[in-house]
């Protein structure tokens, strides 16, 4: 139920319309969307997003147990926002791969860490043979059986079926068979031509994207969807990416969360003519993507490039699952995120509980793994040691 | 309730720690020799003592946190003398009366490189002996007037003196602690945890009329036993006093002085509840969006379990009453902290550093003259100053400063010294509170920030900062400089273990004072940075911070200006802030030491303040002291 403060402050700011949508269980359309980002109301509309978001899942708040795995950083493409890719592997510059038995091993050490995913993702490597991608996942299944492997965008997806002259569907099947269970969301950043000729303009396109993800979905391979937001995309263009994805998952259901990226401006190419943006943008993007993707389960905060304060209060903003322990994570780090490198267990659960919320672990499908104990359990302070 | 026992010693550095034991409900006082003070906690016969700490050595006593006899430099009563100096001595005699300063002795002398044999004789016979290669440890009096007294030396042939304070200081860059309160385990309650903090609290404060008293006991003048007491001896144990603590048990046991110990603390946690009437949330919200005064149990109910986005709408709604032109002030200003020497030890600071450590520093003239004309430059109009509380720099200090700031630079405005120091300021140059504030106002002092505040609740000050001024002081403080004339703001520094009440208590106290005065120009509140501190944060979060925040905003109805803390909570939860109650981004950071050797490390300038105060749909407006909105400068 949503308060007579919000209702108030709603019907205030002309929102009573589009609260009337949302109460009633009614689509936004995209001019919705557009009101609600200008509306500059931060408290009504995260009021109307966390109701939304207490509707669907309560007081939970998800994370998961996993590592992440960069075997490459060298990139054919030339993304103008990443920090990540380097043009080869010469020390000169910075540029490394892994060998097969190293990122292999790389996974199998976390082993006593309890992790129960690992999420793969490299750059576009000009020379790396098929074997070398499909072996990577089949080694790590063989020899980790209960492990997800949530490997390779669509972009590194695309990649592979023009390299390897393969379609999409032959890509994704014989990774299938190899062990993967399900692809991460990367590489969407702004589906908008305009954008994509402006940051990413020699990769997958929005559609090339899509299509990755429909092939995905037809073999039941679950997805995430991202969206890299706060460079040179309009408001609009935002909506009509969040658009795109909405109609994808009309027709398939297949994407399990939606991601909001911040865009990260240190050592970039177009960091320099660009502020990172707010932390209010982030919290208005959360609260129109809660309301505005009505058929995606969850919304995800990845505090590692928002931040563990703002990460928090994203729990308030529509926001239900935190990215987990994160061990390793290089690409963030590389755009210059102070944030740590990796949260233990421990420090999620009080980051969660200090919201007011409930850590729930889940596993790579989002079925909940175990709910840890009742919220507000204030966490004793140790005397004076 | 029988009362529990406590002994102590009668030597003049206890006497701060025990004579507001006198007449306590509580704890009974028992004066004992130092020795028979640790027998009669190992027997039982009392339940806790005045403890020099080598008796802590593998017992597992509680020590009472926050409290402690030590120095940070020169002790004056625990020396080595001789004839010669210590490395021509190849035997030490050692004074028998103390335990403790035996195994300093023995640590002190290692760490020079020196190995002397030791042999305990009584200290009248260790002296006479301590001629060529002898040297003899003498404690207590004698050492005292060794030192102190030239003109009355009744030992003519020593002339060599190494004080074992200072020189355990220089060995270690840190304190020594020399006594702790600590009692057989599970006999402390949190009440006489705070009842020991509540009787050093008052006895620090009569230091001057302990010395008198001593002085027609013992001789000698008043004057030399309140230098000793005031800024000899240190009374807190603070993270660098522990960590002093630890490093001498340590050492001690490593050379196998003294066996390993772990210290354990006594619960200081005052868990207490008064019965609170029904009230409902959503009365209590719409009250509080209403601008309608709440109660203690209105808020209460509202810290507790009101929802972030619930109390943020209320407090957004009050906003847009008190505010309602949508413009977020900021002012351009520098947080100079001109020492960060500090005899108060408090447990969550991690800037203060003692008297004769490595880092200490108390800044110059040339040094602060840079940082105003940077500060000018930047088109800043104000200096925030304020600094530790050094037991040197008296009111004549500041005033000379004071007055240097204003002749060098006249449009500079001086929003200078917490209550805290402006007492500690009263304090060391023995003049009541009035006058001190009229002279620093005389002197140049424009407004005070409203820092040191913490929570303004005695059970939670007592715990966190024994040593600091009470409730009651501080608000004595800013009610006398309102009463002339000046502003202040105020802060609330939360999340250090206190409960709801106490929060509450704060804000309910601050309105109090509002009331009557109307001094308060704006209101910031903030979460305990823990890193780099020993306490450990039960709600750090920013999520608590909004909470609270908001709830301020409901609170404080007669408050103007609610200043968002971006320097530790960041821009992002800031620019939420000003969605839930605030209307002012506080300063643009040139310098803020005290929160930044924390660990945060947030940083802005006017130019992305004001991006931030746009990008959250608000109209930047640049404000001085007083909140009057002021152009921004070339």
């Amino acid at each position: 139920m949503l308060s007579k403060l919000a209702h108030r402050a709603l019907e205030r700011d002309g929102l009573g319309p589009i609260r009337d949508k949302v109460m009633e269980g009614r689509r936004l359309t995209e001019e919705e969307a557009l009101r609600l980002f200008e509306t500059r109301d931060l408290a009504a509309i995260a009021a109307l997003a966390n109701h939304v978001r207490e509707a669907r899942h309560g007081d939970l708040a998800f994370y998961n147990r996993n590592a992440h795995l960069n075997p490459t950083n060298v990139c054919v493409a030339t993304c103008k926002f990443c920090s990540f890719a380097r043009p080869d592997d010469r020390p000169a510059s910075q540029g490394y791969t892994m060998s097969l038995d190293q990122a292999v091993e790389q996974v199998l050490g976390k082993r006593s860490l309890g992790i129960t995913e690992v999420h793969i993702v490299s750059g576009l490597h000009p020379d790396l043979p098929w074997e070398y991608y499909l072996e990577l996942v089949r080694r790590i299944r063989r020899a980790w059986p209960e492990l997800h492997i949530k490997a390779y965008t669509a972009v590194e997806l695309h990649f592979f079926a023009q390299k390897f002259g393969k379609s999409h569907e032959q890509v994704l099947r014989e990774l299938q068979e190899a062990g993967l269970t399900t692809i991460p969301g990367g590489g969407a950043e702004i589906f908008a031509p305009r954008v994509r000729r402006k940051i990413c303009d020699d990769k997958a396109t929005a559609e090339e994207w899509l299509e990755v993800h429909r092939a995905a979905h037809r073999l039941g391979i679950k997805s995430n969807a991202t969206m890299l937001y706060g460079h040179v995309e309009r408001l609009d263009e935002r909506i009509d990416h969040m658009a795109r994805l909405r109609r994808l998952q009309d027709e398939t259901g297949g994407f399990q969360v939606f991601i909001p990226l911040a865009f990260h401006p240190e050592h970039n190419m177009i960091g320099k003519a660009f502020e990172k943006p707010t932390g209010y943008d982030s919290l208005r993007t959360y609260a129109v993507a809660r309301l505005f993707l009505d058929n995606f389960d969850h919304l995800k905060a990845y505090w590692v490039s928002l931040g563990e304060r703002l990460a928090q209060v994203s729990l308030s903003f529509g926001v239900d699952d935190l990215d987990g322990t994160v061990l390793e994570e290089r690409i963030y780090h590389m755009a210059g995120a102070t944030t740590p490198q990796a949260l233990s267990e421990p420090q999620l659960h009080r980051l969660i509980r200090q919201a007011g919320r409930v850590p729930a672990e889940r596993d790579s499908l989002y079925h909940v793994l175990r709910v840890h104990g009742a919220p507000g359990t204030p966490e004793r302070l140790p005397a004076t040691a | 309730m029988p009362k529990l026992r406590a002994a102590a010693v009668s030597f003049l550095n206890a006497r701060p720690l025990t004579a507001g034991l006198a007449g306590s409900q509580r704890i009974e006082l028992v004066l004992a020799e130092p020795s028979a003070c640790a027998a009669m906690l190992e027997r039982g016969e009392v339940d806790l003592a005045l403890q020099p700490v080598a008796a802590l050595a593998g017992k597992d006593y509680e020590v009472v946190p926050g409290l402690a006899i030590g120095a940070d430099g020169p002790v004056q009563t625990v020396v080595l003398a001789g004839e010669n100096p210590p490395d021509a001595w190849d035997e030490v005699f050692l004074d028998t009366a103390s335990r403790t300063s035996q195994v300093l002795a023995q640590v002190v002398l290692r760490e020079m490189g020196l190995s002397p044999r030791f042999t305990p004789l009584p200290a009248e016979q260790g002296l006479e002996r301590a001629r060529g290669s002898k040297g003899a440890l003498v404690i207590g009096d004698r050492a005292f007037w060794l030192v102190e007294g030239a003109s009355r030396r009744p030992y003519p042939h020593v002339r060599q003196v190494l004080d074992l304070g200072r020189a355990w200081n220089q060995a270690t860059q840190l304190p020594m602690v020399f006594a702790v309160w600590a009692a057989r385990p599970g006999v402390l309650s949190p009440e006489d945890v705070a009842e020991l903090a509540r009787a050093a609290q008052h006895g620090l404060g009569i230091r001057t009329e302990i010395a008198t008293a001593f002085a027609r006991e013992a001789g000698g003048k008043p004057e030399t036993y309140r230098r000793y007491l005031t800024q000899r001896i240190r009374y807190g144990l603070g993270p660098y006093e522990l960590a002093g603590l630890e490093a001498f048990l340590s050492r001690a046991a490593a050379a196998g002085l003294l066996p390993p110990t772990t210290l354990r603390f006594a619960d200081d946690v005052v868990r207490t509840r008064r019965v609170r009437r029904q009230v409902s949330l959503d009365t209590a919200l719409q009250k509080g969006a209403d601008g309608e005064r709440l109660d203690a149990d209105e808020a209460e109910l509202l810290d507790e379990k009101a929802p972030l986005v619930e109390l943020g709408l209320a407090a957004d709604a009050r906003r847009r009453v008190l505010h309602p032109d949508g413009v977020v002030t900021y002012i351009v200003s520098r947080n100079v902290n001109y020492t960060n020497v500090c005899t108060t030890a408090c447990s969550f600071c991690a800037f203060y550093r003692p008297r004769g450590h490595g880092e200490a520093y108390v800044l110059g003239r040339e040094e602060l003259a840079r940082k105003i004309e940077e500060t000018i430059a930047l088109g800043g109009i104000e200096i925030l100053l304020q600094g530790g509380l050094h037991p040197d720099l008296g009111i004549e200090w500041y005033e000379d400063l004071f007055r240097w700031v204003k002749a060098s630079y006249p449009t500079i405005n001086l929003h200078a010294l917490s209550p805290e120091e402006i007492w500690h300021i009263a304090r060391v140059s023995q003049l009541p509170l009035d006058e001190t504030i009229s002279r620093l106002v005389a002197s140049g002092l424009d407004s005070i920030p409203g820092g040191g505040a913490e929570v303004l609740d005695d059970e939670v000050r007592r715990r966190i900062a024994p040593l600091k001024c009470s409730t009651d002081e501080w608000l004595t403080v800013m009610k006398a400089a309102h009463r002339k004339g000046l502003r202040s703001t105020a802060t609330l520094m939360f999340g250090v273990g206190e409960e709801s009440r106490h929060r509450v208590n704060h804000l309910l106290r601050l309105r109090e004072v509002q009331d009557e005065t109307g001094g308060f120009t704006a209101f910031i509140c903030w979460t305990f940075q823990p890193e780099n501190t020993r306490l450990t944060p039960s709600e750090n979060g920013a999520h608590a911070y909004l909470r609270v925040n908001a709830l301020s905003r409901l609170v404080l109805d007669n408050v103007p200006n609610l200043q968002a803390s971006w320097v530790t909570m960041g821009g992002g939860v800031a620019q939420a802030a000003l969605h839930m109650g605030c209307n002012d981004f506080g300063s643009v950071m040139i310098e803020e030491n005290v929160v930044s050797a924390a660990g945060t490390t947030f940083r802005m300038d006017s130019d992305e303040v004001e991006r931030h105060i746009r990008e959250a749909g608000f109209v930047p407006q640049r404000r001085n002291m007083r909140y009057e909105r002021v152009g921004r400068a070339a």
